[in-house]
């Protein structure tokens, strides 16, 4: 009996993996595929980009913000305070910049998708489109993930830097240093990382390769589970809230693993 | 009237409810029984009314023998229980089959099996003579743009205009400039008694059900298909947009001569529409023919559930 339902649950799980990776294979292949619905894609990029823009500034300015209080206690400690733009600089592009821009992004925009999709779904428009000969996936999907995948590193960029900026204001007014220093020390950790291709700083490949994973995620999980919605309203509901937990643990649980390996290959 | 009961009457005495007369019929079965050989006079009058003035699809395409378009063989469906059971029938050119049944008995799933959207177990569906049933995506998607579909519940794209709606097909499939589209889409909106000029720029949540319905069926008609599908068609609807809706589907039968499949559980409404009846009953066809054909048949289900209407 138990061994019955633990074999139900096991293959309902590989089903359903099954069923995400042959949807987010459809989905990558379709962007190269015509025909390009590019005014979907500007305005998925204008919803996830330009959209999330708010939520993103905030969380970035106060995280840099509340990163450099705490850290300022610490490094008083040591009198290591001269080194507050380094560690706020590799905190935020390697680390806080990625994974508080996908948080927020997998609550507002995931959620957005899988409510959006659901409802699609429950009214029948998936299969109206079906009917008018349009693949749903190349439709709906593809502009949303190739959107998120633009989007996110951009998203990132922008989190980081506002998360630096509200450290720097931090750094002056708790611990009287110069803009000059803050920013100097930044530039340093930011150039001490190594460059790829002679150019590029390693910081920057960690910071931004991350993002872009998660806009993945983010995507083609609220795609999923909107596209799959049952149950009406309910069933929307449902969608919305399990795109939301998955694409968030998803995140931290990649996020990890994602470290390890950018570390190994990106070691200074 | 028994001696018992004229004795009570003389009496002024009341019969108790828990009294049973063994003798007579419960009142309610007797007034239903009347109620549902009114009804069934009713379907029998509209059947030879439509007969007289349905369009015989030759009106519009000609004598001679009509090919079947739409085909549906030894058709086996089951997902965790069976759902159809060596369904067949088929729709010649021109034709309207409504199939009717009650709830829950797999009438929708018909559709998505003539759409392809679902693959049956045994048996096969074909199109034009051409074998659909195991189509590659791709191919079963250029199949469906010689379909039209009306949803139950319209299922208009609620991020896009009336315009955009009817004008999607289109921008999708043709190559027409945007004045063609303007143009076909004005067409098809007066097709379906709507004003261009007053809908096309309203979304699909500022319409009344009815408007939605007719929308739907603009849109399905953008690409002038071969093969209209209609899910409930008049489902949700009051009387008189239902007769509307009707309407509209004998108009596109008269004037253009698409074969059309018409899902329905308004009994009425298909007999004024249908060229043939099929009745989905205990997973299959329990009958199919002309709805004069049925309502001349002596078989017990079919007076049961014609009377049930």
């Amino acid at each position: 009996m138990i061994l019955d339902t633990f074999n139900d649950a096991a293959k309902r799980t590989v089903y359903s993996l099954q069923e995400f990776f042959v949807l987010a294979g459809k989905a990558l292949g379709f962007i190269f595929v015509k025909p390009f619905y590019a005014a979907d894609l500007f305005q998925q990029m204008d919803a996830i980009g330009v959209g999330s823009l708010g939520i993103v500034l905030l969380t970035g300015f106060f995280t840099g913000m509340v990163l450099a209080l705490q850290s300022a206690v610490q490094l008083q400690t040591f009198g290591a305070t001269d080194y507050i733009g380094r560690l706020i600089a590799g905190s935020m592009i390697r680390e806080l910049g990625p994974v508080l821009a996908g948080l927020m992004v997998a609550g507002r925009v995931g959620s957005g998708i899988a409510a959006q999709l659901g409802s699609m779904r429950v009214t029948e428009q998936i299969d109206a489109l079906n009917t008018l000969g349009t693949d749903p996936i190349k439709k709906l999907v593809t502009p949303r993930v190739l959107a998120a995948l633009i989007m996110m590193p951009i998203l990132t960029i922008i989190n980081d830097f506002v998360g630096i900026f509200g450290g720097s204001i931090i750094a002056k007014v708790y611990l009287g240093k110069p803009a000059a220093l803050y920013w100097k020390t930044v530039f340093e950790q930011i150039l001490s990382g190594g460059f790829t291709l002679h150019y590029i700083p390693n910081d920057f490949i960690q910071g931004l390769s991350k993002p872009f994973v998660f806009g993945g995620i983010i995507s083609l999980v609220a795609c999923y589970f909107g596209l799959k919605t049952s149950g009406g309203t309910e069933g929307v509901g449902v969608a919305t809230t399990r795109t939301v937990v998955t694409a968030s643990i998803l995140i931290l649980v990649v996020d990890y693993f994602l470290t390890q390996v950018l570390l190994a290959v990106f070691s200074p | 009237m028994t001696d018992e009961e004229d004795r009570r009457r003389q009496q002024g005495e009341r019969r108790h409810p828990s009294e049973k007369d063994e003798t007579a019929m419960p009142r309610r079965v007797r007034d239903s029984g009347r109620v549902r050989a009114a009804i069934r006079t009713e379907l029998e009058e509209v059947a030879e009314d439509t007969a007289e003035r349905r369009p015989g699809p030759d009106e519009k395409l000609g004598p001679g023998p009509r090919q079947k378009v739409i085909t549906l063989e030894h058709i086996y469906l089951a997902f965790e229980e069976p759902i159809l059971e060596n369904v067949t029938f088929h729709a010649r050119e021109g034709d309207t089959v409504v199939v009717v049944g009650e709830s829950g008995t797999g009438k929708s799933t018909i559709l998505k099996l003539i759409l392809r959207l679902l693959v049956p177990d045994q048996g096969k569906v074909t199109i034009d003579g051409d074998d659909i049933t195991h189509l590659k995506f791709d191919d079963a998607l250029k199949v469906r743009q010689k379909m039209g579909m009306v949803f139950q519940g319209a299922a208009l794209f609620d991020s896009m205009t009336v315009y955009e709606n009817v004008a999607y097909p289109l921008r999708e499939h043709t190559t027409l400039d945007e004045d063609e589209i303007e143009a076909r889409v004005r067409e098809k909106l007066q097709f379906v008694d709507l004003d261009p000029d007053r809908v096309m720029e309203q979304m699909p949540a500022e319409l009344s059900g009815g408007m939605k319905k007719r929308v739907g069926i603009a849109r399905g008609l953008a690409n002038n298909p071969e093969i209209m599908l209609y899910d409930e068609p008049t489902s949700g609807l009051d009387p008189l947009t239902t007769a509307t809706i009707t309407y509209l589907i004998i108009k596109l039968q008269r004037e253009l001569g698409v074969t059309s499949i018409v899902v329905s559980h308004d009994i009425r409404s298909a007999f004024r529409m249908a060229s043939k009846i099929a009745l989905l009953a205990n997973r299959r066809i329990g009958f199919f023919g002309t709805p004069e054909e049925m309502t001349g048949s002596d078989d017990p289900y079919l007076r049961e559930f014609l009377g049930g209407f």
